[in-house]
């Protein structure tokens, strides 16, 4: 109970300097939303819109600074960051990072959960068979996939697979002709449409997971108590998973909650060569367009996101691990 | 990697044959046939919005849903066409501008235009001065309708110039519509009623559709039903779209263009030279307030190689006056330039003795130094965002140091470039103004005093800071003549103050971006037939394009 209670604290605190970095940082970066967006029109308007659009987004007023900082904590307590400057003007922030969030929970949500049992379970079997043709082949190919940046990776399957074979779509979330609904048609389309990022993101990230996991389940094996199951006589699989795996799973428990927490972030690149208009690619226009209201809330979001994946991760392997609870 | 991409076979995408056999939506104007589809990258996701005096939105509904009393095209220096005005007429010494309201015209809604729709449309940018981006209401004094169909705008001043803002990019509003919004300033306008060719059908994040609007007040337009305009993230997204043939209308630049569309032989491009792309000097320096090493600079450096290593060639080289070629080729006094070095053709030679006359001697490393020994060595501000701009102002810079003068490039990102510029925070600058619809636009942009303002100040346009009340007064009057005659000889002088005082160095062209797919429609403007800026972030002129356009059968 002391421990949850320590790690809860440390948490408030830890939240308590992210959000004030998150307040501090777009302020001192240079320069002024008004002007980036007069970027967004390739020398369409003219300069002297600078001050009309300083009125319309009301950045030439300047607010003190404490007032400013308690006015943010108010927002952030109320998820209202007003609306976005530059990236989807005038639209709510809130309603704007509701849009994409879908999208990314999607994509980079379901292929990290896939990515991780996956690569847990092949980790598993191919320590148990060490040597066999399972752990011969997967993990040196998978561990190799996974320093091939997904990006370039993204680029040659939308090569193959959409330009050259016409086999799947690769830009869009769904087909844009289509209106949003919950139609088995239209989620075929959106299922689609995931599959090229999806596999992408997929074939990339599963080799860490195999990795560690298979390094784990050897250095378990070696214990005694697995020793002393198999002289029982216990099945094979229960001592591969109930003895082994089970103790062995617990390091990688701590990166996969960690890892959800950074699924809010999205991957930036695969929804930038997809098209695919989730967080990440949304994180990446705001800090461009100096969108500071979106900035916050996406920063505030990824946070907070991976502050409670920590949380989460260190309270389960205390559950699981009674060895970490006496731990300092 | 991008040459392999346009090997594909190309045929019709599942994309394009969804669109095709999507079901029109209810009511199209007869005989209007086809899906266009619009590749312009914006960076962005929609946010649906239309309101046409929002910035943000106007390049969305201003030329096909809403429209201006005039089309001004800035191809054909300036010639103005009539919109939902039939016709205009300058009076009282210029000060008084009197349009007459075309009859029959209808907006979506059912509402007929009238001139009091025009009055109330300029009433409520004087009311939201938010919403006059053009601040149209610096100059107009009054607008009031007159008899049934007129209406009348009163000037403080003169100012000629301001038709093409007044006539060309204000699009007009239905009054029984927005006299009963609120706040129009921020009124997201989500479905806009105008007189436009198009009205919006659908929206979503990730596609505009506009649908022909059966009754339009141009009998048999348009002929293009529906129109797609998706949302594009990035450049390279845009490019491949385009090269798959699964949209019709680009606005895209894409280097190695012949290369990359080599799968799509009907895919043709055009990109018409619109402004220039200059080196600001800043003349509040005290080394580059010398007239001597301005020019020296504009003789040493080879524009032609800027523009072919920096551009792809697709922007040409610029020349001294200021004035965009072949655009504006009419407006150029080729006698007059070519008195200074055949308008400062590439000269190094020149530049050295320019340099060495003024008294500048040589340092140890070859840089040329001031008597008090200062040498003659600038730092350049350039947005490093664009990767064009960074490599022409590498091979300037390598001019430059061939003749004994060094600059050392500084590529910072869009919004430090774009705020350091304004402020006067450089020695030289890389950048472009917008220009207009003549050459008159840019040349006050760059040389007239009231747009500057002091170091530290941020400027709306003349960012070098010139200042020279002969120049004004030249711009001032311009500003109070119809005369060509008078217009050709003031842009003439101020073309002699480009040459002579240097105060920018223009170096290559800015273009509108514009690639168009002959296999499926007929009707896009060409060299021949310039009759509007072709790439589609072009506002009104995109509704120009969209009444020319035929689908091909």
């Amino acid at each position: 109970m002391r421990f949850v209670l320590r790690r809860v604290g440390f948490f408030v605190l830890t939240l308590w300097v992210a959000l004030t970095l998150n307040f501090l940082l777009p302020r001192m970066m240079p320069g002024n939303p008004a002007l980036a967006i007069i970027g967004r029109f390739k020398g369409g308007i003219s300069p002297q819109a600078v001050k009309v659009l300083q009125d319309q987004f009301g950045v030439g007023t300047r607010q003190n600074p404490v007032a400013q900082y308690l006015a943010y904590l108010r927002n952030v307590a109320t998820f209202n960051f007003g609306p976005s400057l530059t990236t989807m003007p005038g639209e709510p922030v809130s309603q704007v990072v509701l849009h994409a969030l879908p999208w990314t929970l999607g994509l980079v949500g379901v292929t990290t959960i896939l990515a991780f049992a996956l690569g847990t379970g092949i980790g598993i079997v191919g320590a148990w068979r060490r040597g066999g043709l399972l752990d011969s082949l997967m993990p040196p190919v998978f561990v190799i996939l996974s320093v091939v940046p997904y990006f370039w990776l993204g680029l040659v399957l939308i090569l193959i697979f959409g330009v050259k074979l016409h086999l799947l779509p690769y830009f869009f979330s769904y087909d844009y002709t289509l209106t949003p609904s919950l139609s088995p048609a239209f989620i075929g389309n959106v299922l689609e449409h995931a599959i090229l990022p999806g596999f992408t993101l997929l074939i990339t990230t599963i080799g860490t997971w195999i990795l560690t996991m298979r390094n784990n389940m050897i250095t378990t094996l070696a214990e005694d108590y697995v020793r002393m199951a198999r002289a029982k006589g216990l099945p094979g699989h229960r001592v591969m998973l109930d003895y082994a795996a089970r103790n062995a799973i617990l390091p990688n428990l701590t990166g996969f909650a960690m890892s959800l927490g950074f699924v809010l972030g999205g991957a930036i690149l695969i929804e930038e060569v997809f098209n695919y208009q989730g967080v990440g690619w949304l994180l990446l226009q705001a800090v461009n367009n100096e969108d500071y209201p979106l900035m916050q809330a996406l920063f505030l979001l990824i946070t907070v996101a991976v502050l409670v994946a920590i949380l989460v991760a260190d309270v389960a392997t205390a559950m699981l691990d009674p060895r970490t609870r006496g731990a300092r | 990697m991008r040459r392999l991409l346009t090997f594909g076979v190309v045929i019709a995408c599942s994309l394009l044959a969804a669109a095709c056999g999507s079901s029109p939506g209810s009511g199209t104007s007869p005989g209007a046939t086809g899906v266009l589809t619009i590749d312009n990258e914006s960076g962005g996701t929609w946010t649906c919005d239309f309101n046409p005096f929002n910035l943000s939105d106007i390049s969305f509904s201003l030329g096909n849903v809403y429209e201006p009393l005039a089309f001004v095209n800035t191809l054909q220096s300036g010639k103005a066409s009539p919109w939902l005005a039939t016709s205009w007429s300058w009076s009282g010494g210029n000060k008084t501008l009197t349009f007459t309201i075309r009859k029959g015209v209808k907006f979506t809604n059912g509402d007929p235009l009238t001139a009091a729709d025009v009055v109330y449309t300029f009433g409520l940018l004087k009311r939201y001065h938010t919403l006059d981006v053009n601040s149209v209401w610096s100059v107009l004094s009054g607008v009031a309708r007159k008899g049934a169909d007129q209406v009348v705008m009163t000037f403080k001043t003169a100012a000629v110039p301001y038709f093409y803002y007044i006539a060309d990019q204000i699009g007009i509003v239905d009054q029984a519509v927005w006299s009963k919004i609120s706040n129009p300033v921020t009124y997201p306008d989500k479905n806009p009623v105008g007189t436009g060719a198009y009205t919006v059908s659908k929206c979503t994040p990730q596609n505009i559709t506009y649908q022909a609007n059966p009754h339009y007040w141009q009998p048999g337009l348009p002929k293009v039903r529906t129109v797609n305009y998706p949302a594009f993230l990035t450049n390279d997204t845009a490019n491949t779209y385009l090269a798959n043939g699964q949209a019709q209308w680009g606005s895209q630049f894409i280097p190695s263009i012949s290369k990359f569309l080599a799968g799509q032989p009907a895919i043709k491009w055009w990109f018409p030279p619109v402004a220039n792309v200059s080196i600001f000097i800043n003349l509040k320096d005290p080394i580059l307030d010398n007239v001597a090493v301005r020019q020296a600079m504009a003789y040493a450096i080879n524009r032609q190689k800027a523009s072919t290593i920096g551009e792809y060639g697709y922007e040409p080289a610029s020349n001294q006056t200021g004035i965009v070629t072949p655009t504006f080729s009419g407006w150029l006094d080729a006698s007059q330039a070519a008195a200074f070095g055949n308008d400062y053709a590439y000269n190094p030679a020149k530049a050295i003795s320019i340099l060495t006359k003024a008294g500048f001697k040589r340092g140890p490393n070859g840089i040329f130094q001031t008597p008090s020994g200062q040498p003659l060595s600038f730092t350049i501000l350039n947005n490093g965002g664009f990767s064009d701009w960074v490599a022409a102002v590498s091979t300037i810079q390598q001019a430059l140091r061939a003749v004994g003068i060094q600059i050392t490039p500084q590529n910072v990102a869009y919004s430090t470039w774009q705020t350091d510029l304004y402020t006067g925070k450089f020695q030289l600058a890389y950048g472009s103004e917008t220009g207009g619809p003549s050459p008159y636009y840019e040349l006050r942009q760059l040389l007239y005093s009231a747009n500057s303002a002091p170091i530290g100040t941020p400027a709306g346009s003349n960012w070098e800071r010139f200042s020279s009340p002969a120049v004004d007064a030249l711009i001032n009057a311009y500003g109070a003549t119809t005369s060509p005659l008078t217009q050709h000889q003031i842009v003439d002088q101020l073309e002699l103050v480009m040459l002579k005082d240097v105060p920018v160095i223009p170096v290559t062209e800015s273009v509108d971006w514009f690639q168009y797919d002959t296999s499926k429609f007929t009707g896009w403007p060409t060299p021949s037939d310039p009759y509007a800026q072709p790439a589609a972030y072009n506002y009104p002129d995109w509704g120009q394009l969209m009444l020319h356009l035929r689908p091909k059968r």
